[in-house]
């Protein structure tokens, strides 16, 4: 694990004037990774995946699932379409990172998207962006139409047989879109309800044919490890969890933004160092690691903590999109808890029963408790809405929907206690 | 054979499918909603849930791992599966309710999400009865709600088209009504609007739901948020018995089932029939309850003046008839047939004027080309007009039959339960001078123009058969008395009919919604009977089985046959197409 973070210069959105625009990143090694592709023989398709593979991408989308392995689960070519849809939805609060490559390093994204195309012989990629990212996607939009230019895009690209076709997509303001299978239906123009599985999108997607998923930050490292090789890319970071990661920090810091550091940072450095310190040197009484459904920890327990898939499982939350909001001493965490229930209960597509009225339930619960009208007994039923929803959804959005308010009650009982009424029921 | 492990007991199966299909084929239960046979799986109400698992298979030897018993190990999945979705799997082991208390508790917990946001109002919800929520709530859900706090609410009564009212609170958002106009009607007219708790199905803006085919979604909604205008707040399910029958405002011969309360027939409603409808069946079917019950011809009637009838006595009636036949010579007498009547009617028409020597007896098909689409609304407005063809009754059209309504040939015109003079918009000045008799079941212009009519059963009065346009015959059971009782016509009656309400053993039955009138065959065995004719037959039954012994394209059609098999599939080559005659 490499220890020098200070000394680590980000590659994904580097500290380059003007790389957004098509010549800048060309003159900075820009599109090299899918030159190198397309001429040498060496790398065939196989090749690319396996590489993909060995650096071991960790999803940067929430699940972390290893992109390469994704990618080797697409069909054989049978003649037919293939898709690669590219998840920039972005809606989980506390998450905005996908939007600095939009803006800073387009190019870096739309040449990952070439390697993965061309990986998995792919005919069209579409970009889904979030419908309130309206400049970004003209961002995006000029960028592709750059590419196009330049002959990176299109029929034949760098005069090979390899041709693919790019367009964006805008979201309507879903957070469910943001759920891959829900992601598809929205990009074939139905309403955002997530698919059943199986059939997975490799084997049925987009308009019924193959497909994959991926997130646009997990798309813009594939670059990267072509051009220095899985094992420059597995020595950032944890060997289990590798690579740069944009880390979002919100919240009560003096600093907060989009930080490019390799994975497996301690979230004390990212807080103290990085963020310059939490806002009046307060105490930090919460941490939410990666985006409003990963489980928030105490404040006292994240000493030594890392950044990273293995790091957090051990104090019991997940990586998420690194997403890292911080929560100082001061903060009434039931009204946290309350808002993100808001949250839920708003963005529940309404598809699977416990999902669409569970999440009701747990906001008027959380809001019953915050207004200070709550019952001890109610915090137990909290937990007992959570056991009915978890698992038994088609998506994880009830899973999601479930770990802050389970944790916040179980982590934070005190706080919820306080705000309860004692009330004393008689026993007969 | 691969075999299935559900609740520890052994299923052999054939065709892998999914495991609540194969349970409902087993006669197993299992609580669900959004499921349904005939729809896409979008496994959303996670009502099913089941917990399953698959046998741990060695990777090296390809063989079951085996436990100390010797049983193989099973892997179950990590999450409870919803069986609508799941695919069957040999040696799958599965634990429904039955064996597993998780999964009871599963399903309880899911009833009790979504009754947190259905209104508790049965007693006052048109759906109560029939109603698979509450149905599955009383089986198999929580004792109470530990819900405190405000319902969601939602628009009620909203009028989505001419039929289908919507009460969005009582929607579980099955999704069954959005998938049918998607993938069954085809119209997508429904969609479902707003997200989480606050989603019902709506139609686009501005739009009306005028689907054809929109009353289906008010069967297949597993609660009261779809209910027919028509029907709704009408009658209790409970109390009206439930008849087989088809459907005779087409000729696709929709199965159905007609719904009494006290000998009115309050709505139809499809009857699975995997042939010829599946589960569906067109609105105007459903709406043809009204001419059973409303416009009724009861008590034979004369004609007074050109304007006015008066009611007579069957005895009247019928020597009127043995009068006029009697004045007339053969060749003089018009005989109509109808596709709008049984097989058994027609054919006796034939019969009868046969030995009277009238060697042509005609009809003319009841067809609007365009009108069909190619799923259950044919253009054969008629339910037998291939039964009429098997006869060998002569095909006439608009102007045929006016030239011979006209002709001075005739004197005398009989014509069976068709408003000939309605639908083709014929002049009643046309039969001036010559006797018109008509067989009728309800006023229209036919019965205007006739001298004589003769009130006769409808098809939710009598058994009769039609042949449908693809050439398979059905036949109709009894689902009202009529005031002359027929031992053999009540025999023909089902029995949850018999025990139910509105029949002669029901005490508080009222004699008003009976009609005077009698099959059509049986009038005219009535009067061959006065006129020495030799023409027996006691029920419809009996006409069928001389049918199916004189006509080759018949032979075998039994009633026992029909009940059985839900139709019989004829060979269409059998049936002459169009013979003009």
């Amino acid at each position: 694990m490499a220890q020098d973070w200070k000394s680590f210069k980000p590659v994904l959105i580097p500290n380059i004037p003007d790389l957004a625009k098509i010549d800048v990143y060309e003159k900075n090694g820009g599109y090299s990774a899918i030159k190198k592709i397309l001429t040498d023989d060496k790398w065939d398709s196989q090749a690319v995946i396996s590489e993909v593979k060995e650096a071991n991408i960790r999803g940067r989308g929430g699940a972390g699932f290893n992109a390469g392995m994704k990618w080797s689960f697409m069909p054989e070519p049978d003649g037919g379409p293939r898709y690669l849809a590219a998840n920039g939805d972005e809606s989980e609060p506390g998450t905005f990172k996908d939007r600095k490559i939009f803006e800073f390093n387009p190019h870096l994204f739309i040449e990952g998207c070439l390697i993965a195309a061309y990986a998995m012989k792919i005919d069209a990629v579409y970009v889904y962006i979030r419908g309130e990212y309206r400049e970004f996607i003209n961002m995006m939009d000029k960028a592709i139409e750059d590419a196009y230019k330049k002959g990176y895009l299109g029929k034949n690209i760098l005069k090979s047989d390899f041709s693919v076709d790019m367009y964006t997509h805008s979201g309507a303001g879903a957070y469910i879109c943001g759920e891959e299978t829900s992601l598809m239906e929205s990009l074939e123009g139905k309403r955002g309800y997530p698919r059943v599985k199986p059939p997975f999108p490799a084997q049925k997607g987009l308009w019924g044919r193959p497909t994959t998923i991926n997130n646009i930050e997990t798309l813009a490292n594939v670059p990267h490890v072509i051009n220095n090789g899985a094992s420059w890319y597995k020595s950032i970071g944890p060997e289990n969890h590798p690579g740069p990661v944009l880390y979002g920090i919100s919240g009560h810091v003096n600093k907060p933004g989009v930080y490019e550091f390799p994975a497996g940072m301690k979230i004390t450095d990212l807080i103290h160092e990085v963020c310059g310190g939490v806002r009046g040197n307060k105490g930090i009484k919460a941490i939410i690691p990666g985006g409003a459904s990963t489980p928030p920890i105490r404040g006292d327990v994240i000493d030594g903590v890392t950044m990273d898939a293995d790091g957090l499982r051990e104090v019991g939350t997940l990586m998420g999109t690194a997403g890292m909001l911080v929560l100082d001493e001061d903060t009434d965490i039931v009204d946290v808890i309350t808002r993100i229930s808001h949250f839920f209960d708003h963005e529940s597509c309404g598809q699977c029963t416990p999902c669409r009225d569970g999440t009701g339930w747990l906001y008027k619960l959380m809001s019953k408790i915050n207004n200070g009208e709550g019952e001890m007994r109610d915090l137990d039923l909290l937990i007992d809405v959570c056991n009915k929803m978890e698992g038994r959804t088609i998506c994880a959005l009830a899973d999601a929907a479930c770990w802050p308010v389970r944790n916040a009650v179980e982590r934070f009982r005190e706080d919820f206690e306080a705000k309860c009424k004692k009330t004393v029921y008689a026993v007969a | 054979m691969p075999e299935i492990i559900i609740d520890n007991v052994r299923y052999e199966y054939e065709q892998p499918g999914k495991v609540l299909q194969f349970m409902l084929d087993q006669g197993l239960d299992l609580p669900y909603f959004c499921y349904h046979p005939s729809m896409s799986i979008p496994a959303n109400c996670r009502q099913c849930l089941v917990k399953a698992g698959t046998p741990i298979v060695d990777r090296e030897t390809g063989k079951p791992e085996l436990d100390e018993d010797g049983n193989p190990k099973i892997r179950y999945f990590p999450k409870f599966m919803t069986a609508c979705s799941l695919d069957m799997s040999d040696g799958m082991v599965v634990h429904t309710h039955v064996t597993s208390e998780e999964v009871r508790r599963a399903q309880a917990d899911n009833l009790e999400l979504i009754l947190i946001n259905h209104p508790l109002d049965c007693p006052i919800c048109d759906q109560a009865g029939e109603c698979p929520l509450q149905i599955l709530t009383y089986k198999y859900g929580p004792e109470g709600s530990r819900f405190e706090h405000k319902k969601v609410h939602k628009p009620k009564r909203i009028q989505l088209g001419p039929r289908v009212v919507l009460d969005a609170e009582r929607c579980i958002n099955c999704t069954r009504c959005t998938r049918f106009t998607e993938e069954i009607s085809k119209s997508n007219q429904l969609t479902i609007v707003a997200r989480g708790d606050k989603n019902y199905p709506m139609t686009a803006p501005g739009e009306t739901f005028d689907d054809p085919y929109s009353l289906n979604t008010v069967d297949i909604c597993p609660v009261g948020a779809l209910t027919s205008a028509d029907f709704r707040f009408k009658a209790r399910v409970w109390e009206m018995a439930q008849t087989p029958s088809i459907d005779i405002t087409n000729g696709k011969g929709c199965n159905v089932d007609l719904w009494t309360r006290d000998n009115l027939v309050l709505r139809i409603t499809p009857r699975y029939n995997k042939e010829i409808n599946d589960h569906w069946m067109p609105d105007e079917g459903r709406m043809a309850y009204r001419q059973m019950n409303e416009n009724r011809v009861s008590k034979p009637e004369i004609k007074l003046s050109a304007s006015e009838h008066s009611k007579t006595s069957w005895n009247n009636a019928l020597m009127t008839f043995v009068e006029q036949i009697e004045a007339h010579k053969p060749e003089e007498i018009l005989v109509i047939g109808s596709p709008h009547a049984p097989v058994e009617d027609n054919f006796l028409l034939q019969q009868f004027f046969n030995k009277l020597g009238v060697s042509d007896t005609l009809f003319s098909p009841h067809i609007t080309p365009g009108k069909g689409d190619d799923f259950l609304i044919t253009d054969d407005e008629a339910p037998n007009t291939n039964g009429c063809r098997m006869l060998g009754l002569g095909e006439i059209d608009k102007k045929k039959l006016e030239a011979e309504l006209k002709s001075d040939k005739y004197k005398m015109v009989v014509i069976l339960t068709d408003d000939l003079f309605g639908r083709y918009e014929i002049e009643p000045s046309i039969t001036e001078g010559k006797f018109t008799l008509t067989f009728a079941t309800n006023y229209n212009a036919t019965t205007k123009a006739a001298d004589l009519i003769i009130p006769v059963t409808c098809s939710a009065e009598h058994t009769g058969s039609y042949v449908s346009v693809d050439g398979r015959i059905q036949r109709t059971l009894p689902a009202k008395e009529t005031l002359y009782s027929n031992r053999r016509l009540n025999l023909e009656m089902s029995l949850s009919r018999l025990d139910h309400f509105g029949t002669k053993f029901d005490n508080w039955v009222s004699d008003r919604n009976r009609i005077d009138c009698i099959p059509a065959w049986e009038f005219l065995v009535r009067t061959a009977y006065e006129m020495n004719l030799k023409l027996g037959f006691e029920s419809s039954r009996e006409i069928m089985a001389k049918i199916s012994d004189e006509l080759p394209a018949l032979n075998g059609v039994t009633y026992e046959r029909m009940d059985e098999e839900r139709g019989i599939q004829l060979d269409l080559k059998q049936i002459p197409a169009e013979n003009v005659s």
